[in-house]
């Protein structure tokens, strides 16, 4: 019974499918015809270098995407190492395709933020209830004491495609293991605090401060602030002062007694370790203001 | 001179009168999705135009020489499925040899006419509205794509200037476009009628 059903459905099914198949058998036909006719030759030099690219989309390069910056380099070499997620490595094989020689270009640029004021570190003279961007923040004067400081409203980790920044305490703070330093953070920040520093070493020893006001100001608004006192110059010629801030000669960095020594020295213990290789101490929470709680969300 | 009658007032009632996206909302994804620049309007419109003629006239056929008057008529609409997507393979293998500025701006939009429902329908409105000669369904056709071209060349043409307007701001993108899409769709219908 239920046997001669199903040679009925198949006796009167057959004609559809076979008419389907030849149908879509013609199609396929047509179709293999018109993509011989109408094939477009894609430069091979084009794909390879698309290959060898991170694939990531960044725009670091300054370019839509991956595609456009392989077509790009191609017709002007002169854009070689513009991918910084991929770094020398890439460089080296879009070189080859290219037939160039890449020189070399120094260790891959990571960010540093260049502020170490923890929630609890920092003087607010009002809660700002503004719109939540470091942007819009930052038109307001008084948005907190420090002009120079990171605000923690969190418009790098707004930026950061590959989820590397967080603001913990209020504090931009970057995850070496997730960077791949394509600068999206540094372009974002509007106080220009992060600043992409190539990496010689695992960790990298940071002035974390950009103020220039005068010691007693910096003093009075920031626990951690860079009073420019000038005992890191004296223990290290790596170190220089000028405008009450201390800076360090990144290109030149190499770890040493002298270095060591001025982080040691440094009163306010705003020389400290950044990069994937740095532990940053704990930090307690009862130094925090209470007032400014609330600002740091959103 | 019967028939050259018979296709003009056919050509003029499905572009203006029967205009697959004013009167029967059919292609609503295109016309607002790519309407936002004339010229991209006017280039997906020829690509609409290109297939619909194309699978029209192969929808016919099929229809006509394969199908009517067996049992295979359930399988129309499969057919038909087919038979656009393959002309859409077809332009966009064209396009992207021939116009390859044209290709990268359309992006997902290309492939997408597959599913431009405006193309299906029209081919199963040759067998509802019981079209007998091919003649008058590659006409239809060609008409069809002319009217989407039309619809979507307003439409874009009323959007950039759109964007000068002062628009409430809760009205703002798609409220508005839509808006606009049923008072263009309204002042179509005072066409109704005119041709039946």
């Amino acid at each position: 019974m239920i046997l001669a059903d199903v040679l009925d459905l198949w006796s009167s099914a057959w004609p559809a499918g076979v008419m389907m198949l030849s149908l879509g058998g013609g199609f396929a036909l047509v179709l293999l015809f018109a993509s011989e006719k109408l094939r477009v030759e894609v430069d091979p030099k084009v794909e390879q270098i698309h290959r060898a690219l991170p694939n990531l989309d960044c725009g670091a390069c300054g370019f839509a995407g991956c595609a456009q910056y392989a077509k790009a380099v191609l017709a002007d070499p002169e854009l070689l190492g513009g991918c910084a997620p991929g770094g020398a490595a890439t460089s080296a094989v879009i070189a080859g395709v290219l037939s160039l020689q890449v020189s070399d270009s120094g260790p891959a640029r990571k960010p540093i933020v260049h502020c170490s004021a923890h929630t609890g570190d920092k003087t607010l003279y009002a809660r700002y209830e503004g719109i939540q961007s470091c942007t819009a923040a930052n038109a307001l004067a008084n948005v907190q004491a420090c002009k120079f400081g990171c605000l923690g409203f969190g418009d790098c980790v707004r930026a950061c495609r590959f989820g590397a920044l967080s603001k913990p305490d209020g504090l931009a703070t970057v995850d070496y293991d997730k960077c791949t330093g394509c600068t999206a953070c540094s372009k974002a920040c509007p106080r220009n605090l992060i600043e992409m520093v190539p990496f010689k070493h695992d960790r990298m020893m940071t002035v974390a401060c950009r103020s220039i006001e005068t010691p007693k100001v910096t003093r009075s608004m920031c626990k951690v602030g860079c009073i420019g006192c000038g005992l890191c110059a004296k223990q290290s010629e790596l170190f220089s002062v000028a405008e009450n801030l201390a800076r360090l000669d990144y290109r030149r960095y190499e770890p040493s007694e002298q270095t060591e020594a001025a982080m040691s020295k440094c009163p306010t213990k705003v020389i400290v370790w950044r990069g994937p290789g740095a532990v940053e101490p704990a930090r307690s929470g009862d130094e925090r203001v209470v007032e400014s709680g609330g600002a740091e969300d959103g | 001179m019967d028939t050259l009658q018979t296709l003009t007032v056919g050509f003029i009632a499905i572009v203006v009168v029967k205009n697959l996206v004013f009167t029967k909302f059919l292609g609503i994804c295109p016309y607002l999705g790519v309407s936002g620049r004339i010229d991209m309007a006017f280039g997906m419109g020829l690509a609409v135009t290109f297939v619909i003629t194309l699978s029209g006239t192969m929808t016919w056929l099929i229809d006509h020489l394969l199908l009517i008057g067996t049992p295979l008529e359930v399988t129309r609409y499969v057919c038909f499925i087919l038979v656009v997507a393959g002309a859409v393979q077809l332009v966009e293998m064209y396009l992207r040899k021939f116009f390859p500025s044209l290709y990268e701006s359309f992006g997902i939009f290309l492939p997408l006419i597959t599913t431009n429902c405006a193309i299906l329908g029209l081919c199963l409105f040759l067998n509802l509205w019981r079209v007998n000669s091919l003649l008058e369904a590659v006409v239809l056709s060609f008409g069809a794509g002319i009217g989407f071209t039309m619809a979507i060349c307003v439409m874009a043409g009323i959007r950039e200037n759109l964007k000068l307007a002062d628009v409430p701001a809760c009205l703002k993108g798609a409220p508005i476009t839509l808006i606009t899409a049923g008072i263009l769709a309204m002042a179509f219908m005072g066409f109704s009628g005119m041709i039946r």
